[in-house]
């Protein structure tokens, strides 16, 4: 085990081995796999297959990995999606561990390796959110392990961005050098913005949750509240998703920085497709609303219970939003990063 | 921080507990309770327990067939509500259960009040299954839905509404909830008339209230349950006949246009002129009539609806006649189901019935003239830009 004090700054330089690329790979494997998973448990959610296996963590009796393939592709649909939800959450389960194994025997930063653990304690405590979920029949918990989904993808967007050689590449000052000048003056302002983005956008994921969730008991007035303030907050996140752009497009003129502006543009455009996704999300369960009914085709849109690309719609409305979780935290981190990189570079330039 | 998050987290799960009975009647009951000026909580009380023993609860409910004869033994089957009840899942061979909690409770609540979840931001509102009207059938305007009609509802849906079609749901599931749909509907007509039987003709008014006297007797109870079972039983018999069609053709369609802006018919009062709703009309549906105007309250005074929408009544909303240049109709939309709803207008709504004659008259309409406004309607489909007489 290499558990060792944090290196100095000398230490670390870009071909030190403890910028590891198979820590950063896994990571950004993982982050590539746990998009499509939360795809697939977003269609399980929108065909309400969450129980269309009564038991867990087996399969019908058998042990997940050798529940007849023929069986899985060949059968119902809602069995299928369940399944294979089931199978990828494994994979990404094994990604974890790998991931964790190689910041204990590479990662150099024990802080990286404790956060690799918390990401595998995370998965796992996601696949057992999902499993109780379907062992007490619970809507509520399904809710929770949708809720938690896009946390767990943000923190392994955290840790790619944290293990990337840009991350080490970004604090000269740690290397020893003093290249101020060419360092983003990053104020705590933008931090804090940042973090607006992700609290905000998570926001709206609880909030979607309480919608697609919906308890049979909830009274009108109080869905009718929710969906006001998921439709107010999706405005409020655009304007400052907009803010967040012009702070960024400042970083950039000044000092050429790309590495936050270029996630802020696309996060204007993530969050006005959700928008648009989210239209379309309402249009596909309940109908045109009364204020858009002169849009064309409204007065004669015909709902489809089980229609695949209405399903499609609501569940890329899912997706997207934690996509929007997961940019806006790559924002934040790569922006408290370079904030602490030019305090650093600043230190080491006063200090000589 | 940790205690905070971890009630939240209890109350959450405690929010997921089974739904052990449905939910009363309460608009009813206090639209009962303003019209008589009496007090129902002694009513609904027992009400409720003869309604649960015979009825069942929303994760188990039971087809009181015991007490029935011949037919209305398995007017609803006991599989169906099985399978339409009670949580969501599915087994290895895609048998599908929980039907209705899965494509039907959000919108219509779990007693089919109409008044669920997400009713609230649609127009017009979610059927109330519970009084036992139903706008869209082959039937006369009195009479229940026959089978049939449910089923192709179910099929067809709803344009321009939050109503989806089934069509892409297999014929078990469809056949589901069409018998639960008519239990949901049972359930709530018997709770009604039995509620409004109790405090009208057993004296539950005049009851104490730490009564503990239960007054409602099994014979009367298997009595309006019957009479409620029979009219659903007799709907394939009131079906409304439809006379053969004229020839739809440029005439046919100008003497529909005649009728429709004369003064026998006058359906331009509402649909206005060529059917484009520019008319001013300020009604609404017998739903929301009925704990309003009917009890002498105004619809749109909020103070007035007040108690009512705190005992889960929908806020009012007026009702627009269909705007017929968009050729988007409601029902199942052909030259028949035109036919009847002109013929016997729309249960539930404004839209008037119309007298049959067998001479043309100043008082009805002949089957050829209604098949001429039959055609005029068609017509206004097919040329949305001409909306002028």
């Amino acid at each position: 085990m290499n558990m060792e004090p944090e290196p100095s700054s000398a230490e670390l330089t870009k071909d030190d081995p403890s910028s590891s690329r198979i820590v950063h790979r896994l990571a950004v494997l993982s982050v590539c796999l746990v998009w499509p998973l939360i795809w697939v448990g977003g269609l399980v959610t929108t065909y309400d297959a969450g129980m269309a296996v009564p038991d867990w963590p087996n399969t019908y009796g058998y042990n997940l990995f050798l529940y007849p393939y023929k069986t899985w592709l060949l059968g119902p649909f809602d069995l299928f999606i369940e399944h294979g939800h089931r199978l990828l959450g494994a994979v990404v389960g094994f990604v974890a561990i790998g991931l964790a194994v190689a910041a204990y025997l590479k990662e150099t930063r024990r802080w990286v390796f404790w956060f690799a653990v918390a990401v595998l304690l995370a998965v796992i405590f996601q696949g057992a959110l999902g499993g109780i979920r379907v062992v007490q029949m619970s809507r509520t918990l399904a809710m929770v392990h949708g809720c938690f989904g896009p946390a767990f993808f943000a923190a392994c967007v955290a840790l790619a961005v944290v293990t990337s050689r840009s991350w080490r590449d970004s604090c000269p000052a740690d290397r020893g050098q003093s290249a101020i000048t060419e360092l983003a003056q990053v104020p705590r302002s933008t931090v804090i913005l940042g973090l607006v983005l992700v609290a905000l956008g998570y926001t709206q994921l609880v909030l979607g949750a309480q919608l697609r969730h919906v308890q049979p008991t909830m009274r009108p007035d109080g869905f009718a509240t929710i969906v006001v303030f998921h439709v107010v907050t999706a405005f409020v996140l655009w304007s400052v998703t907009a803010v967040g752009y012009w702070r960024m497009r400042k970083l950039k003129s000044c000092c050429g920085d790309l590495t936050l502006w270029r996630p802020a543009a696309a996060l204007i455009g993530l969050v006005l497709l959700q928008i648009v996704l989210g239209t379309g999300t309402w249009v596909a369960n309940y109908g045109w609303p009364t204020f858009l009914q002169g849009f064309p085709g409204a007065t004669g849109f015909l709902i489809r219970a089980k229609g695949f690309w209405d399903s499609i719609v609501v569940t890329a409305h899912v997706a997207t939003g934690s996509l929007i979780l997961a940019v806006s935290t790559m924002i934040w981190v790569r922006s408290w990063r370079l904030r602490y990189c030019s305090q650093s570079a600043s230190e080491v330039a006063n200090e000589t | 921080m940790r205690p905070v998050i971890l009630l939240c987290l209890l109350l959450a799960i405690g929010c997921d507990a089974a739904i052990d009975q449905f939910p009363a009647n309460d608009v009813y009951a206090l639209t009962l309770a303003h019209s008589r000026d009496v007090r129902t909580e002694l009513a609904q009380r027992d009400v409720a327990e003869v309604i649960r023993s015979l009825f069942g609860t929303p994760e188990s409910p039971v087809w009181p067939s015991e007490i029935f004869d011949g037919e209305a033994k398995s007017l609803v089957k006991s599989e169906s509500l099985t399978a339409a009840a009670g949580p969501i899942f599915s087994d290895r061979e895609g048998n599908n259960f929980g039907l209705f909690n899965k494509h039907c409770v959000a919108c219509h609540g779990v007693s089919g009040s109409g008044a669920g979840p997400a009713a609230v931001f649609q127009n017009p509102y979610p059927r109330d299954f519970q009084a036992g009207v139903f706008k869209w059938k082959s039937t006369e305007r009195s009479a229940k839905p026959t089978r049939d009609d449910l089923v192709g509802l179910l099929h067809r849906g709803v344009k321009g509404t939050g109503m989806p079609s089934f069509a892409l749901v297999s014929e078990a599931d469809v056949s589901a909830l069409t018998d639960y749909l008519v239990y949901l509907s049972v359930r709530g007509e018997a709770e009604r008339k039995l509620l409004a039987f109790a405090i009208d003709e057993l004296g539950y008014d005049d009851s104490e209230d730490d009564s503990s006297e239960f007054l409602i007797e099994d014979a009367d109870v298997h009595q309006i349950v019957g009479e409620i079972v029979e009219s659903w039983l007799d709907a394939s018999k009131r079906g409304v006949p439809v006379p053969k069609e004229v020839a739809s053709n440029t005439d046919s369609i100008a003497r529909g246009k005649d009728l429709f802006h004369g003064q026998i018919a006058n359906c331009v009062g509402c649909h206005g002129p060529g059917g484009n709703g520019a008319a001013v009309t300020l009604d609404f549906d017998d739903w929301a009539k009925e704990y309003s105007s009917r009890i002498g309250l105004t619809p749109t005074n909020r103070d007035a609806m007040k108690p009512f929408r705190q005992a889960g009544a929908l806020r009012p909303r007026q009702i627009k006649p269909r705007q017929l240049n968009q050729g988007v109709l409601r029902g199942a939309g052909d030259g028949k189901a035109i036919y009847r709803q002109i013929s016997q207008g729309i249960a539930g709504t404004p839209m008037p019935s119309l007298t049959i004659t067998k001479q043309e008259s100043a008082t009805g309409l002949t089957s050829d003239q209604v098949w001429d406004l039959v055609h005029y309607v068609q017509s206004l489909g097919s040329q949305p830009g001409d909306t002028l007489p």
